[in-house]
């Protein structure tokens, strides 16, 4: 991934209707990085060059994933990290705060216990897996079939309204959410669009309180991190 | 004489219909090419001459120009190679085709040319086609590694070509080139995957993540 001269489209163009994954993201350019926040939103990158513009589709899914720190063990509890401050603010501040909050799921991957590398039950199958998501786009698709849309990911604001709402309770708990991990307007749809998802994943018709509590969940790692 | 030859160039993702005019007159041998060529295209006049010759034509030193109209957007890639090719050809009268005219009317043209005369694969061929349909084109004479990607545009006459001779001869009305069939859907089967999320020991919440954002996605 590098700034384009040429009319060419980039990465993200090739990645059009796929997943776009960047291993190691505080290593990409701070610039590469921050231009990719229009296309996320707005799923068309419009590259200007002196003889023309061009627009070219870039509706892809990005993953990304990343060390806490140069030594990688900020925030463990088997190793101690010995990075100092100064390192540790330099290399995560290089992931800027609007860039995350148009990521919808942080996660944190710890080691895996030596118990658990040894257990030789096996996890559910791909296969199984791919049953559950089959079935979730699918309700997907079918309630979006008057919008012209396909997924949850392509809700708008006056979408979100319609199809994602909530009861009281959750009300309630997001309210707080937002409080305590000083959310953004943007993080609020979006975490509502991932409730949405987790509800049509167990086929739920209704988005329940535990559903938009899973989501929150999602979003507590840039407080961890990023929150100061 | 001069001849007149359609072929298309990519801007952004839309095609856009680029005439290539060589006029071929007596006087100081030379060649050249106007109309805001790219390295690129410049490049093509070794490719051109170079593949005439080894096609077995002979190739007269005369005075080539060859312009790529509109003249005032830039061109860039190797697209032109045939067209400038044939348009040279037919300049010199090397082909002898019954109403060359009307046929080079409705006829597209798109290829890079090897040294051997052989054409190469080119980029972009799709929307092309898109567009070649819009500007009512009839037919495309394209590389023969495009024309299943070209097949799926519907309304257009496909011709896979293969080299520069083959095209001579479909031009001279010696040889018939078969039309490229219709684009079929090819069902995809179930894929083996190497990998499985079986084997993936602990991370749960990593598997979820990746879960529901495969969910929410198509």
């Amino acid at each position: 991934m590098e700034e384009v001269k040429s009319q060419n489209h980039g990465e993200i163009s090739l990645a059009h209707c796929g997943v776009l994954f960047l291993d190691e993201l505080p290593e990409f350019k701070k610039s590469v990085l921050e231009v990719l926040r229009g296309p996320l939103e707005d799923r068309i990158i419009t590259i200007s060059r002196i003889q023309a513009s061009f627009s070219y589709p870039c509706n892809f899914m990005l993953i990304a994933s990343m060390n806490p720190c140069p030594c990688g063990y900020y925030g463990s509890k088997e190793k101690e990290c010995n990075c100092t401050q100064e390192q540790i603010k330099k290399y995560i501040g290089k992931i800027s705060g609007p860039l995350l909050d148009r990521i919808d799921l942080h996660i944190e991957v710890s080691g895996v216990r030596y118990e658990k590398l040894r257990n030789q039950k096996k996890g559910e199958t791909s296969e199984q897996i791919r049953e559950r998501v089959d079935m979730a786009r699918k309700i997907q698709q079918c309630r979006y079939k008057d919008n012209g849309i396909f997924s949850n990911a392509e809700l708008t604001p006056k979408l979100i309204q319609e199809h994602c709402r909530i009861d009281d309770k959750s009300d309630k708990i997001l309210e707080k959410a937002f409080e305590k991990l000083g959310l953004t307007a943007r993080a609020f749809g979006r975490i509502l669009k991932v409730a949405r998802t987790i509800a049509d994943l167990e086929q739920s018709e209704k988005i329940e309180s535990m559903h938009v509590i899973e989501a929150i969940q999602y979003r507590s790692l840039d407080k961890k991190y990023w929150g100061n | 004489m001069l001849s007149i030859i359609h072929s298309m160039a990519l801007h952004g993702l839309d095609g856009y219909l680029i005439s290539v005019q060589v006029d071929v007159a007596p006087g100081m041998p030379c060649f050249e090419i106007v109309g805001l060529p790219d390295a690129s295209v410049r490049e093509s006049k070794e490719r051109v001459k170079t593949a005439i010759k080894n096609s077995g034509i002979d190739f007269f030193s005369r005075r080539v120009i060859v312009n790529l109209a509109p003249a005032n957007i830039k061109k860039e890639g190797s697209n032109f190679d045939l067209p400038i090719a044939v348009g040279i050809l037919i300049a010199m009268e090397k082909v002898q085709k019954h109403e060359i005219q009307s046929f080079l009317e409705k006829t597209l043209f798109l290829g890079e040319l090897s040294l051997d005369g052989k054409i190469n694969q080119i980029n972009g061929v799709l929307p092309i086609c898109i567009e070649a349909v819009k500007k009512g084109l009839k037919r495309i004479l394209l590389p023969k590694e495009n024309a299943k990607e070209a097949s799926i545009v519907k309304g257009i006459e496909i011709y896979a070509v293969d080299s520069l001779k083959q095209v001579v001869e479909f031009l001279d009305n010696e040889k018939i080139l078969q039309k490229e069939s219709e684009w079929q859907n090819e069902k995809l089967g179930d894929k083996k995957y190497p990998v499985d999320f079986s084997e993936v020991k602990g991370q749960e919440t990593a598997k979820r993540a990746l879960e529901i954002a495969a969910a929410r996605w198509t």
